[in-house]
Parts: structure tokens; sequence; C-alpha cells
């Protein structure tokens, strides 16, 4: 069963995707809290990141999160990253998939909230595996 | 057609977002590449009849023009404590340096000339076989000295590197400038008067405190060498030769002594006027330089607060919708209709509400970017489209909306601020998605007008808007019936954005349509000017027209 951590301070977001990528089939783990991101993700190595981008205490988190992630372990350095945020395409300083990159933003894809669930578990189910060609 | 929630974008990339954000966390160093991604190939042939068809009605929106904004000045190059700044006095000491070899230039003309048999004495002035040379030579040596340290300080990065080295080039020159004074004669010629340049650069480089020391220097230097010509100890030289048969005046004369005196007196009203002035001026150039670093953070307050009320007034309608989703979707159960049918609406009201919220931010922020314009810049616009088309890629594959692109192959570049390019493509592009009709077809072609900038044209074949309704589609939260039948969760704040863009970036933009055969706009952009600001027009290749 692939496993699936939720990085994402707002709780509502993130029961509600858990329970949405739970009834897919995956195992879910979510994390409220940016410090303890990189710990849980060590402890239980998931096999994709559901990450947010602002937290209460850090509006930028997400993004040095991303490079914390990355440099944490070997296994982590391959697993794939959803970047999810409320802000994005629509804010005059919004970034889209053109920006992803192995050192800035070291995340596999991005999608803006608010997202369609089916679509998020397509996402998902993608990244996971994605299609040959 | 009618104003939607206009996909409005945007962006400075994730490094914008982390530094408006005030971000704490270490940021690697800047990307250097613009990835502005591959152009697409097409062929050289002009696009069909119908496509270029002018429809009806059309509304000019916008001149082109300059737009609100200009270029902002430099920053001032003071610093506080009423001095200027190590940067400028750096420069100004390198113009010391190159002014001094002119010095130096003339310095060994004029002792050349004195070589010259029988010309200084039919010029009336006294031979000087060697001094000029001697001081040009120091001069010149000197001179290599502070190129030198000028050179190695600059290479060392050193602070105040400039401060020291003017004041050794302003300590240097007054010494030389006394020997000549001593060689040419304190009394009778105004080589004196040089130390004035000294003691007005100096009121102008340094406070009244640093500038009044050149002022003293400058007077006791001269009053030395008045002194050793008045008690005999070392008579000075005599430039000008008297007149044959005049006996020359002696030095403790009460008139030279007069004169004397009233060389320093001249210098000191001089140094303080012109200290005087200068502190005046610094005193602006100061203000100046506070009111900049408040707006500045002004700004950046604003964009930072910006996105956080973004996000937290858009992050509970992502809870909100993905839980209504959970509901709707049948992830807890299935659902009566009736109820099924209130869990749709809350999400589809939510989902309008989070867009109304997105666009008014927007409007906020472009209003009150008028007011404190955007740093506008040569920007490649084919990026921008590029970037702007890869956001409603998305909605028109959802719509089963064909996007006909031709971008050409050469960038095209204008002036402007790359963010509100961003937004105005995002916007326009998903207007035409949204309004278009079920497999319909939205065409973006772009090129390089002849002697001017970019024109850009996004046309539908959507639901057009009738003629009469066509002039307040840029009203706030105006939207047609047709529209709102069309599309109901659009804003009505989409065009208003629109608007706006187009009159701070002083671009021109027509509108035509037609009710069911769709909506043209033609934009103009404005060329781009040079790297240094100035209104010079870059050219720029033409880009072929294809067919879509």
């Amino acid at each position: 069963m692939d496993h699936v951590l939720i990085i994402d301070d707002d709780e509502d977001f993130a029961m509600a995707t858990g329970v949405a990528l739970r009834s897919s089939g995956y195992e879910v783990s979510i994390c409220l809290e940016a410090q303890q991101a990189v710990a849980v993700a060590l402890e239980h190595a998931p096999d994709l990141i559901v990450l947010d981008v602002m937290f209460p205490e850090d509006p930028s988190a997400g993004f040095s999160l991303a490079r914390e992630l990355r440099r944490a372990s070997d296994r982590l350095k391959q697993v794939p990253i959803l970047m999810l945020t409320a802000v994005n395409s629509r804010f005059p300083l919004g970034f889209n998939r053109r920006d992803i990159d192995g050192e800035w933003l070291p995340v596999t894809d991005l999608a803006e909230k608010p997202m369609d669930l089916d679509v998020l578990r397509l996402k998902v189910a993608e990244l996971l595996h994605p299609r040959k060609g | 057609m009618t104003c939607s929630a206009a996909n409005a974008v945007p962006a400075a990339g994730p490094e914008g977002v982390d530094a408006a954000l005030g971000a704490a966390a270490t940021v690697p160093p800047p990307r250097s590449d613009g990835r502005p991604g591959s152009a697409p190939a097409g062929s050289p042939a002009r696009a069909s009849g119908t496509e270029d068809r002018v429809l009806a009605h059309s509304v000019e929106v916008s001149s082109p023009g300059r737009g609100d904004s200009g270029c902002a000045p430099g920053a001032p190059g003071r610093t506080g404590g009423g001095a200027l700044s190590d940067a400028v006095l750096t420069a100004n000491a390198e113009w010391f340096c190159r002014l001094r070899w002119a010095c130096v230039a003339f310095l060994t003309l004029f002792g050349l000339g004195g070589a010259v048999p029988g010309l200084f004495e039919r010029l009336g002035l006294t031979p000087h076989p060697l001094w000029p040379f001697a001081v040009a030579a120091l001069l010149a040596i000197s001179n290599v000295g502070f190129v030198w340290h000028g050179a190695a300080m600059r290479r060392r990065q050193a602070r105040e590197a400039g401060r020291g080295s003017l004041w050794l080039q302003i300590a240097s020159d007054l010494a030389l400038l006394t020997v000549v004074v001593h060689y040419a004669g304190p009394w009778d010629t105004d080589v004196r008067m040089a130390y004035l340049f000294h003691i007005v650069l100096a009121c102008i480089f340094f406070p009244p405190r640093q500038s009044i020391l050149v002022l003293l220097a400058a007077g006791l230097l001269y009053g030395s060498c008045v002194a050793l010509d008045a008690s005999g100890v070392l008579a000075c030289g005599r430039l000008f030769a008297p007149p044959v048969g005049t006996p020359a005046l002696p030095p403790m004369v009460p008139g030279r002594l007069l004169d004397a005196i009233g060389a320093p007196a001249v210098w000191s009203v001089v140094w303080y006027l012109t200290s005087f002035l200068s502190e005046m001026v610094r005193a602006q150039d100061e203000a100046l330089a506070r009111t900049n670093l408040r707006l500045e953070a002004a700004q950046e307050e604003r964009t930072r607060h910006m996105l956080v009320t973004t996000h937290e007034l858009k992050a509970p309608f992502a809870a909100i919708q993905a839980n209504a989703q959970l509901l709707s979707k049948g992830y807890c159960g299935k659902l009566p209709q009736e109820a099924l049918t209130v869990v749709l609406r809350i999400s589809a009201r939510s989902r309008r509400l989070g867009h109304v919220i997105q666009d008014m931010l927007q409007l906020a922020n472009l209003n009150s970017a008028t007011q404190n314009p955007p740093d506008r810049t040569r920007v490649d616009l084919v990026r921008s489209l590029r970037w702007s088309l890869d956001q409603a890629r998305p909605l028109a594959e959802e719509r089963q909306v064909r996007l006909e692109v031709d971008l050409g192959t050469v960038p095209l570049l204008t002036w402007a601020a790359e963010d509100h390019l961003k937004m105005l493509f995002s916007n326009l592009l998903t207007n035409a998605v949204t309004y278009s009709r079920d497999g319909g077809c939205v065409t973006v072609r772009c090129s390089a007008r002849s002697g001017g900038g970019p024109h850009v044209v996004i046309q539908d074949r959507g639901i057009g808007i009738a003629p009469a309704k066509l002039p307040h589609v840029f009203d706030e939260y105006y939207r047609t019936e047709e529209a709102v039948k069309h599309f109901r969760e659009s804003t009505g704040l989409g065009l208003t954005i629109v608007r706006q863009i187009l009159r701070s970036g002083g671009i021109g933009a027509t509108i035509s349509s037609e009710p069911d055969v769709g909506t043209r706009w033609d934009l103009d952009f404005p060329p781009p000017r040079q790297p240094d600001g100035s209104d010079r027009v870059v050219s720029s290749e033409v880009s072929p027209w294809t067919t879509c």
C-alpha cells in the first residue's frame, strides 16, 4: 500500500484530502506542523508527499521544506512531492510548473487549492505510478 | 463576453514569492535562467480570413502611450551623516585623477612654452625654466599613486576607500598648488584662486565640519607663502614680468597685504555659501532617501500583506470545497438528491466567493500600484504570453476549447511590468476560453509592428457581446445576462483589472465583439527602451504569421 504524507496546517483541508486518498486505498499520514515534517517523513518514509506552501509561523515554509526534505535522505530525494497552495496562479507573484527547479523548487508538480478531489486522486496516482512514455 | 473571474495571474516565480513572504529560510542563490521555453514552430502563412475578420463593434479601451509609470529615480548618493556615499566619493576620486592629467598636461605645455626662446618675453611673462616640469612630474607621480591606490581599494572592496582617496588627493594638490603659487607669485596672479576649486569641491563632498579643514589648510599654506615672501625668508617668483623701468613693489606695501588677506576672505565667503547650499541639498537628499525607504518598506509590506490575506481568505474556501466534495462525491456515503443539490450549491457559491475575493484583492493591488507604479523593464512578451497560456490550458482542456497559438520564433520585447503582462494575458485568455462554446477555438498570435512594439491578438468565437453592452464591460461587477447564463461564476472584475493594467502600462487596446460571433482583442504594446532607460526604440524582428 502506497503511503501518502500530507503536510498542511489546514486541518479541515488535510482531513478531507486524507479521506479522499484513503478511499483510493492509500495509507495516509497527516502532519500539521512544518517543523515536524522532516522528522515525520524520516520516521515513516512516504511514497508521495502532498505539501502546502504557507504555514502560520513561516509563510514560505513550503519552499524551504521541499528543499529540506530533498536534503534529508537519499530516499526522500526521490519521493514525488505535489505542492498544493491557495496562493499561486492568481497572485501577482504566482508560480507555475515552469518554475519547478531542482534547486529552487524541488517539487514534482504543483496544483492550486481548491482542487477537485477526483483530479487530486488522479494526480496522486499518476505521480506514484507514472505511465511509461 | 463579459468580465469573468479571469485567471489573473502574473508572477515573479517562487523566488519572488519567497522574498515577498519574507522567508527566514536560507534561500539558494537566484536562478539566472529565464527559462523562456521553446517557441512553437509555425509555417509562415497568414491566418485565414475568418480569424482576421473585423468584428462589427469595437471599442478602443486604451491608447498606446507611456502609461502612468515612469522610471524610478536612482537611489540618492548620500548616506546618513550628511556625507556622500562611498560609491559616489570613489567615482569622484577617479574623476579627480582624470582632471589631474589635464593639469599635468597644462603645466608641461607651460614649461615647454617657457623653453621657446623669446616667447615668454613677448607675452610679458617671466621665464620659468624648470618648476613647471618639476610640479608636473610630481603631480603625475602622485596621480599614478592615486590611480593605483583606487584600483587596489576597489579590488579589496575596501569601505571608505573613496573618502580616504579624496582626502589624500586634496592634501597633495594643496601642497603642490602652494608650490605653484610660490613660483607664480602670491600677489599678482589669480593662481591662488585655484585653492577655491578644492574648497568648493570639499563643500560638496564633505559636511561643513570637514570641508572647513580644506579652507583652513588653503589659508595656512597661502598665508605661509605670503609671509615667507613678505619677510624675505623665501622670496617668491613672479609670473608677470614688471614693465621695463618700473620698480617692483616691495611685498610689505599695505595694498598688497590687503590683497593677500582678501583672497582668503573671498574663499571663506565662498566656503560659507557653498557649504550652506550643499547642506540644504544634502538634507533634502536625506529626506528623499528616508521617504524612499519608507515607500519601499510599505510596498513590501503591502505585497506580503496581500499574499497572506489571499491565503487566509482563500484557504477556508478550499477547505469548505474539499469537505463539500466529500459529501457530494459520495466519500461519506450516498446523499439524498435534495441534500446533494444543497451541497453542490454551497460548493459553487464558495468557489465563486473565493474568485471574487481573489479579484478584489488583485484590483485593490492594481489601484494602489497606480499611485506607486510598478517598475517597468524590457520584457519578452512572448515569454509572458506562454506562461499565461500554460495557466489557461487546463481550463481549455476542461471546456474542450482548442487553443490555436502562433507566438512566432523570436522574442518580442516590450517595456512593461512582467507580472502585469501575465495578469493581463491570463485574464483575457481565461475570458476567451470561458466564453467560448464547448469545442470552440481561441486564437492567440503576436507579431512586431514595424517601428513599434509588439502586437497581440486574442480572438474567440464565443458568445460575444452586444454593441450596447460593450462599453460597460469594464465596469466593476458588471456582467451581461448572456455571460451569466453561460458561466454563473464570473466575478465581474476581470476586465476592470484588464483596464487598469492597460492604463498603467500605456498599452493600446481595442476590443471588437459581435453576439454569437465572438470577441477579438487587439493589443499594442509599447516598444522596449534601452537598458539605460532612454526612449530609444529597440528594433524587434517581425514574427511570422502562421495559420493556427
